[in-house]
């Protein structure tokens, strides 16, 4: 185990140090010191892509969130026919990402995509830099707010009733009951979904690359879509191990709070 | 009295009346969509670029005729069915004697081991995936499957091993006991006490790596070439000529998607068990 992640990610380190290029051998690059790294950290398409991903996941994780609990607290209900709701709403979750990335292409299309005829007049989503970073990140979220959903359901149904109940003959409204009763016992797993949300959102790719790759004018260039173009279609894996390893770092973070967090329920 | 108890039950009636709007509202946002590009698949050319929209149209199969009977879709198809499952089955083989040991053998080290097998696999792909290139090409694998199949083992082993794990300490350590006092090896108890216990967490698992390997766009883009490739790299080679042929692109997003929501409806149980086990209860 240690050897098919820890061989690449040394790999990685060593690459990200080096001036290499593919026809050399593999140890066959001259030792560049932090120069990659200065070379990206001095790149203003980087430094954008830094911020642009810190913003789009923030946004779009947030939505997923609400979203997700919110269709979570209505699939709660004790409804005829809930159960073809809960069936057929998490439908795009098992969605291949290329495929729905580019059936919402398809969709968004300005001279036949039936969203545009429903708005009545034609819009070039993908072809200008807000539209396009809205379209990318909102694919995402209908994609994803079912994986937030069934979390969140799960945890809805198996809490317990009793505070619930006890709210609401003490005469709370069920606003009242959602905020300071359900909200609370939801917390763990509302936590996890965030954490597992953010790291996934973090590393997005497939959209962008379907949908806008990276443009227009690197708007939509997020930082996986950076390394992969630095990597592999500038074809400078150095610079690209470099790029790895600030995302890895990032990543990072936020695997150590999830870890912790399981970690914690571990320990209970 | 009666009058209370007739304003709840039209209160009630109120809620549901909300819910099932609100319920049919999300169906619509969720699924229109795709029953709209299901629809693309079975229109005409002509059909497809009507204006206004058709909404009631005579189906045709030529779409899907079509695209059955192209080489390259027939190729990626193969290849992507033989990846997954050798994922799967690579994948199971290995994990799931892993999370038997991380289970029921108190090793040094077992608590920070099984934590950095959960830190990998969250680590962004296309992090791993420049070192692994250079690895897998310098091996000369790039140009074999091999190199898709362990690439997709790395990230579906740790998440056999957190699955299975749990499902192996919620089973009671008397029963195998009993098993080894009735003569059977430690190997025969795993075999035949243990591991039908634990079916569900084997589906479970077998069917999170398999989305995970027939889903993947990223691993093959780069790991894979026009002999090897599979089907999402095949779709996204279409994405650059939106507006040619939706009736073939559309066909086959359908054929692509379908497989796994049949699968994934007949399992469903198991897959949701799987996802909060694994993601939750741990």
């Amino acid at each position: 185990m240690l050897l098919v992640f820890g061989l690449p990610l040394g790999f990685s380190l060593y690459l990200s140090a080096e001036g290499w290029s593919p026809d050399e051998t593999l140890f066959g690059g001259r030792y560049a010191g932090l120069a990659n790294y200065a070379a990206l950290l001095t790149d203003p398409d980087f430094i954008s892509s830094l911020i642009l991903t810190l913003g789009y996941t923030a946004i779009t994780v947030t939505a997923e969130l609400l979203l997700g609990l919110g269709v979570a607290l209505l699939l709660d209900l004790e409804l005829p026919l809930i159960a073809f709701f809960r069936t057929t709403l998490i439908v795009p979750m098992m969605m291949t990402p290329i495929v729905a990335a580019l059936c919402w292409k398809l969709l968004l299309d300005p001279d036949h995509g039936i969203v545009d005829y429903f708005i009545g007049h034609p819009i070039i989503w993908l072809g200008r830099p807000w539209p396009a970073l809205i379209s990318v990140g909102f694919v995402s979220v209908w994609q994803n707010a079912p994986f937030v959903c069934i979390l969140t359901l799960a945890g809805l149904r198996s809490l317990p009733n009793e505070p619930r109940e006890a709210a609401a003959i003490d005469g709370a409204s069920v606003l009242q009951t959602f905020w300071h009763v359900t909200l609370p016992l939801l917390r763990p797993y509302l936590l996890v979904a965030l954490l597992l949300r953010v790291i996934f959102e973090f590393r997005a790719f497939d959209n962008v690359y379907v949908m806008t790759g990276g443009g227009p004018a690197n708007f939509t260039l997020l930082l996986s879509m950076y390394t992969y173009q630095a990597s592999f279609v500038q074809f400078d894996l150095s610079l690209g191990a470099a790029a790895s390893w600030v995302m890895l770092l990032i990543a990072l973070i936020a695997c150590l709070g999830f870890v912790a967090l399981i970690g914690r329920r571990e320990t209970r | 009295m009666m009058a209370r108890r007739r304003s709840h039950r039209r209160n009630r009636l109120v809620r549901a009346v909300v819910a099932y709007t609100a319920l049919i509202a999300l169906l619509g946002f969720f699924l229109f969509p795709l029953l709209w590009i299901l629809g693309l698949s079975f229109k005409t050319r002509l059909q497809t670029f009507a204006s206004p929209p058709l909404f009631i149209w005579t189906p045709t199969l030529h779409n899907y005729v079509a695209v059955l009977g192209t080489g390259a879709f027939q190729h990626a198809f193969m290849n992507s069915l033989l990846i997954s499952a050798e994922a799967v089955l690579l994948s199971i083989c290995v994990g799931v004697p892993a999370a038997y040991a991380f289970a029921r053998f108190p090793f040094a080290g077992r608590g920070l081991l099984f934590m950095s097998l959960l830190v990998m696999r969250m680590l962004p792909p296309i992090a791993v995936l420049v070192p692994m290139y250079v690895l897998f090409s310098k091996l000369g694998l790039t140009e074999t499957r091999v190199s898709v199949v362990l690439a997709y083992t790395t990230f579906s082993l740790p998440l056999v091993v957190w699955i299975m794990r749990g499902f192996f300490e919620e089973l009671p350590r008397e029963l195998e006991e009993s098993a080894w006092v009735d003569g059977a090896s430690r190997y025969a108890a795993f075999r035949f006490v243990v591991l039908p216990l634990v079916r569900p967490g084997l589906v479970a698992a077998s069917i999170l790596c398999l989305l995970l390997a027939w889903n993947d766009f990223i691993f093959a883009a780069v790991l894979t070439n026009d002999a090897t490739r599979t089907l999402p790299v095949l779709m996204a080679s279409y994405s650059g000529d939106v507006g040619v042929d939706w009736g073939s692109m559309t066909a086959s997003c359908v054929l692509v998607v379908l497989p796994v929501l049949l699968f994934s409806f007949v399992a469903q149980r198991h897959l949701v068990a799987g996802l909060s086990s694994g993601a939750v209860k741990g």
